[in-house]
């Protein structure tokens, strides 16, 4: 059998080690022992921790970030994470491309769904007018203030985040 | 014992019947709940993770300094707001510069976290801190006879070099708690399988609970017992939705293990909010309450 030309997409991997998480992808010396542990891998033939950690380390980018890449079917249980002899983390691994993928728009549409109240309400349950009557009837205190000026001034980018000093500066 | 309770979300809007059960509780173990204005969604170590770790990472750090500048320490009750804030302290304490780029971003509202503050779960406080004894005095009504199937969901124990909880393969805390409180933990093969909820996907979740309710049916438990709201969404409504797509009833009634504490403390099924699960559980009630 001719052999076939490994190609290794550096770039790829380098950004990977960006993210926090990623680098220790670098570690994996392919044994298994996630996989033995893993349940989605036990009840999904298409889902292999270790194959994953593998095209971490080729950088087979498409395989990894396509619309219907594995990774989502991680269920984060962290038992490989429990199990792994190097340190891989490959659930952080698993999370840190999920983050790539977002970016590059390929993730799941539901998961902008399940996070947005997050960002917009610093709760992920809508606090809605049946949440406050639930509790009223069962007995439970007021809700408690939820500082959401300070949630968003901190996850604002730098770019934005001297953008506004400047329009603060010029409103003054 | 003061304890500042980290509530998250899913507690106190989507299952407030479990802060009740907790607020009910606790004080009969001698613990005074303190409770504070300022926390945010932990945030969800799965969706909000999966989207933005370094967010993830920031808004975590900004709940614990929050925390920090009370001097006292936070117990959280959900599994997934303490493995959100014990990876963020694990993260920040292993790399300084992870640690000064979060800070620059607390920086901006004038807040620092500073590594100092004690996160930890209600069920380790009440196994290390207070003691199992206490709990045991604290029984007014006997739950001698009824089984408790438990589920100790991922995420209080794994990875248990961040968790520092228990076992991750053999663990007891579940057990020893249901057995101070009089009742009789079980043993099943799928006690420590996951249920799934992480996976995006509509049908593995669905395999993987079913999994575990044939394994508590076959236990023959009167219930099963948990401490994670999403895991308790997985199995309570999950119940239903396999009924539902799949055609199978299992009717196992779920109770969160501070549900289970309230009725052991003579407290009646619904001001520790059992009225409010899908699956009643009317079968088990009658036994302990008659
Ligand atoms: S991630 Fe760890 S457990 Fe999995 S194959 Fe690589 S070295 Fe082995
Ligand atoms: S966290 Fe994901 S990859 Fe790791 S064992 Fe669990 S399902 Fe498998």
């Amino acid at each position: 059998m001719a052999k076939k030309k490994v190609v290794v997409n550096f770039r790829f991997r380098e950004k990977l080690n960006k993210i926090p998480g990623g680098k220790h992808h670098n570690y994996c010396y392919q044994c298994s022992a996630c996989v033995a542990v893993c349940p989605a891998a036990r009840f999904s033939k298409e889902f292999n921790p270790r194959k994953i950690l593998l095209q971490a380390l080729l950088g087979a980018e498409e395989d990894l970030l396509g619309k219907d890449s594995p990774i989502w079917l991680c269920t984060n249980c962290y038992s490989c994470y429990e199990r792994c002899p190097q340190d891989v983390r490959p659930i952080e691994v698993i999370i840190a491309l999920k983050n790539m993928a977002v970016e590059k728009e390929t993730a799941p549409t539901n998961l902008a769904k399940l996070t947005e109240n997050i960002t917009k309400t610093g709760m992920s349950v809508m606090v809605s007018s049946a949440v406050h009557r639930r509790r009223k009837e069962l007995g439970l205190p007021e809700l408690k203030t939820i500082p959401l000026d300070e949630m968003k001034e901190i996850l604002k980018d730098e770019e934005t985040k001297e953008q506004s000093s400047i329009e603060q500066k010029t409103n003054k | 014992m003061k304890i500042i309770p980290f509530w998250g979300c899913m507690m106190p809007l989507k299952y407030p019947q479990m802060e009740l059960a907790i607020r009910r509780t606790l004080p009969n173990l001698g613990v005074e709940l303190v409770d504070i204005d300022d926390f945010t969604c932990c945030p969800d170590p799965i969706y909000f993770k999966a989207r933005d770790k370094m967010k993830w990472l920031t808004i975590a750090a900004r709940n614990l300094a929050v925390a920090e500048e009370t001097g006292l320490d936070i117990v959280t009750m959900c599994s997934g707001c303490i493995s959100t804030l014990k990876e963020a302290q694990y993260l920040l304490a292993e790399d300084q510069a992870l640690k000064d780029e979060v800070n620059k971003r607390l920086k901006r509202i004038n807040k620092e976290y500073k590594g100092k503050v004690k996160v930890s779960h209600a069920v380790v406080v009440i196994r290390d801190d207070l003691g199992l004894d206490v709990v045991k005095k604290s029984v007014k009504r006997s739950l001698e006879g009824i089984t408790v199937a438990i589920h100790y969901g991922c995420h209080i124990l794994k990875p248990s070099q961040i968790m520092h909880v228990d076992d991750a393969d053999y663990p007891s805390i579940l057990d020893d708690f249901v057995a101070a409180m009089g009742a009789t933990p079980l043993e099943h093969h799928e006690k420590l399988l996951c249920c799934g909820k992480g996976c995006m996907d509509d049908e593995l979740p669905l395999d993987m609970t079913e999994a575990i309710f044939s394994s508590i049916e076959k236990s023959g438990a009167d219930c099963m017992g948990l401490v994670c709201p999403t895991c308790f969404s997985s199995f309570d409504l999950g119940q239903i939705m396999i009924s539902r797509k799949r055609g199978k009833n299992y009717n196992i009634p779920v109770i969160y293990l501070f549900q289970l504490l309230g009725l052991a403390q003579g407290l009646g099924p619904e001001e520790v909010g059992l009225h409010t699960h899908r699956v009643k559980a009317d079968k088990v009630l009658e036994k302990i309450v008659g």
